[in-house]
């Protein structure tokens, strides 16, 4: 009954993602319809001799919310969810829908009150997990809502998700992510000396100053799948165009065709066939949101296809990512901004990129390998 | 289909849990029952309070099958706060396979049993300080309806029926049951012995002294139905044969008969089972005594579906409990049995009370 994938998509998340040790307390938030998938990471939390248990959230309480709630019932935070934050070692956040537009047409105002009363208990989890109470991961469980943004049927779009994973054949995926995480290691690792970046690809001709700042390789410890190598660029560097050939997404509303133009590292120059204003009203958010808070490296190679969904197309293999918007701190970032919008660049045809003048990337792969080869 | 769940988590939450303004409200099932769970919130959010879900999947074979000693006997943070923090607390309980745990080692599940004492406990302190309301409630299932062997939709009929959902406003329709209920315990109540006379059933047994009687109106248990005592320990005389089966931890014992002396079991016979019901019966000293005796007054629960939730309430009938007592009722009796067995008292059946007929054919001839 089980599928295989799933359970191998289970024991990857436990073991590898979480390295969850015995006693260690588990908590599984998902949706009721991401059920198989949290039931096979509480059977391998099981096995790995932790104490897991499934917290549920009805897909449909936002809803009742927005509809029954008063203000104070809004704005309520529960005692218990407070408590219990403090009470576990580890979460895992199954990400799962059975409609990813059911809150299209939610009153704004009451929408945003209702996530500004999550935000208590957001932050004090980003505090358990920054100074290392708390683990924490969000891996996708694919649904027919998914496979309809990414425009697939359900069983093309698992064996999407399941590939990027790679758990689709059987094998030790295990040993795959700690390859995986050798490899962008050490590919961070080569980029800590870089002082400018400078792509070009088709409508793109971009300058950016990365120097003192330090790279990160994401190798699935915090997202599943993953496979990136990432950093916050200087502020007031950027300089030139880029083109993103993938639709942008945000909150659900799309953005194609964008070109931007960078001076000084703001964006002076904006254009988009569509959803032009949404994307004018974006980028006048705040001040941070006309400068560059990320640039990244995708890496993920078993990612081929954009699918509307950031968790995977920041990740394609053979792709680079800017976000506008907010940068890292831990990677020396300084940018502020209530924007973190992350806009995939197509490399892969004849993209090239240029580390302080070298040639180190040509249609959408490093040109020299990283020591332990891979990626 | 709906509008009868709607209605149902309106009873439900103003009527059985009560639940007012700002009250923590946690609302309890497997994943199984996610509708009711829905409506649920909706009617704790229409009633003023704070709903705070608890779901999960029915991951109890898993446990038992795949977990040590130790993961079995730990309790989740989750299940902790709530007890401690809820104001009230609706759980819904409904197998998908009422069956699911039959080869499950007893010895472990008695493990799990002790662990979750401590919960119990907890419960009974707090509602005992009037902290901490609770009810448990049903959902129609297809597990259930097998039970019951039924349809689906003919269980949901059954159980929207017994809820009393179907007859103007349900909270006032409730209201009004409990005033009937009400009135059963005060004729009771001034009655010192009672003896059950039907086919193959004499059986006397002492209901005065410093026991009371106790409607069960719709707070604890929904639906309800019933009137309920501890009788006097050592009072039991005569014989008693059970109409329905005996069911008792997914174990299913048939035509109980049961022979009293001086309030304990001598004898007990069954065709179907009986070396079960003298296993039970050895459990410990408390299991040979009648715990609970009441009557089932639930008029609108006619037929027996192997959920004790519903049996015990079918109206014209009596059922008494071997094992522990309730404090409420002033009982005393201690065991780790309780054990609900049921006599149809529907035909050619009699109760008096101190020597006065009362009760013919399921009904209390003064009322």
């Amino acid at each position: 009954m089980t599928d295989p994938r799933v359970a191998r998509l289970g024991e990857l998340v436990v073991n590898y993602s979480l390295g969850l040790r015995p006693g260690k307390v588990l908590r599984i938030d998902a949706p009721p319809v991401a059920e198989p998938l949290a039931v096979e990471i509480y059977r391998a939390a099981l096995a790995a001799g932790a104490h897991p248990y499934v917290d549920f959230q009805l897909e449909r309480l936002p809803e009742l919310l927005l509809a029954e709630a008063s203000e104070e019932q809004l704005d309520f935070v529960s005692p218990i969810a407070k408590a219990e934050l403090e009470l576990v070692d580890a979460i895992v956040t199954i990400w799962s829908e059975t409609n990813t537009r059911a809150l299209t047409h939610a009153d704004p105002e009451r929408h945003q009150r209702l996530l500004a009363s999550t935000q208590e208990l957001a932050k004090r989890r980003w505090q358990r997990m920054s100074s290392g109470e708390l683990g924490w991961l969000g891996v996708l469980f694919p649904t027919e809502a998914h496979a309809q943004d990414a425009q697939m049927s359900l069983p093309e779009y698992e064996r999407f998700v399941f590939r990027a994973c790679h758990v689709e054949e059987p094998g030790d995926a295990v040993e795959h992510w700690q390859q995986v995480r050798e490899d962008l290691g050490a590919r961070a690792e080569g980029l800590a000396a870089a002082r400018e970046l400078h792509i070009v690809g088709p409508g793109t001709d971009l300058k950016l100053g990365v120097e003192g700042r330090r790279w990160q390789a994401a190798d699935g410890r915090y997202n599943m799948p993953d496979g990136e190598v990432y950093t916050s660029p200087l502020e007031t560097v950027t300089e030139g165009e880029i083109s993103f050939a993938f639709p942008a997404l945000f909150h659900g509303r799309e953005v194609a065709d964008i070109r931007l133009r960078f001076e000084g590292g703001a964006v002076v120059g904006a254009e988009a066939s569509r959803g032009r204003e949404y994307l004018d009203a974006l980028l006048a958010m705040d001040d941070g949101a006309r400068r560059l808070g990320e640039v990244a490296f995708g890496l993920n190679y078993e990612i081929e296809r954009f699918t509307q969904n950031t968790l995977f197309d920041e990740k394609i293999g053979g792709t680079m990512h800017v976000a506008l918007g907010s940068a890292f701190q831990d990677l020396g970032g300084l940018n502020e901004s209530g924007l973190h919008w992350d806009l995939v660049c197509d490399l892969r045809e004849d993209g090239e990129v240029y580390v302080d003048g070298e040639l180190v990337w040509r249609a959408g792969r490093f040109l020299e390998a990283v020591a332990s080869a891979g990626v | 289909m709906s509008d009868r769940l709607r209605r149902f988590a309106d009873v439900l939450v103003g009527y059985s849990g009560g639940v007012q303004p700002g009250d923590l409200t946690v609302v309890q099932g497997t994943v199984n029952v996610e509708p009711l769970l829905n409506e649920l919130v909706a009617a704790v959010l229409r009633a003023g309070g704070q709903p705070s879900v608890r779901c999960e999947p029915e991951l109890d074979g898993l446990l038992l099958g795949e977990g040590s000693d130790e993961q079995i006997e730990w309790l989740t943070p989750g299940e902790l706060q709530d007890i401690e923090q809820a104001d009230v607390w609706i759980v819904v309980e409904a197998p998908t396979n009422t069956k699911a745990l039959t080869s499950v080692d007893p010895e472990r599940e008695a493990r799990v049993q002790r662990a979750r004492q401590r919960i119990r406990e907890r419960y009974l302190e707090r509602a005992l300080a009037g902290e901490l309301r609770w009810v448990l409630t049903g959902y129609p299932t297809n597990g259930a309806a097998q039970d019951a062997e039924m349809s689906l939709a003919e269980y949901e009929n059954f159980l929207y029926d017994a809820a009393l959902l179907d007859d103007g406003d349900p909270v006032e329709r409730w209201g009004r049951f409990a005033g009937e209920l009400q009135r059963v315990v005060e004729l009771l109540a001034t009655k010192e012995e009672l003896r059950f006379v039907a086919e193959g059933t004499d059986l006397t047994i002492a209901v005065g002294g410093d026991r009371r009687w106790v409607g069960a109106d719709g707070h604890e248990n929904f639906p309800d139905g019933e009137v309920f005592t501890a009788p006097l320990d050592d009072s039991a005389e005569g014989e008693i044969s059970f109409t329905f089966p005996a069911v008792f931890s997914g174990r299913q014992v048939d035509d109980v008969r049961l022979r009293f002396r001086e309030g304990e079991v001598v004898e007990a016979t069954a065709s179907r089972g009986e070396q079960f019901l003298q296993e039970m019966l050895g459990l410990d000293d408390g299991a040979r005594r009648v715990g609970e005796l009441a009557f089932g007054l639930n008029d609108a629960v006619r037929v027996f579906t192997r959920n004790i939730l519903f049996d015990e309430k079918i109206g014209g009938t009596m059922h008494l409990a071997l094992g522990s007592a309730y404090p409420e009722c002033g009982g005393v009796n201690r065991s780790a049995l309780h054990w609900d067995m049921i006599c149809d008292l529907r035909s050619s059946s009699e109760v008096y009370a101190d020597g006065e007929l009362v009760y013919r054919n399921g009904r209390f001839l003064s009322l």
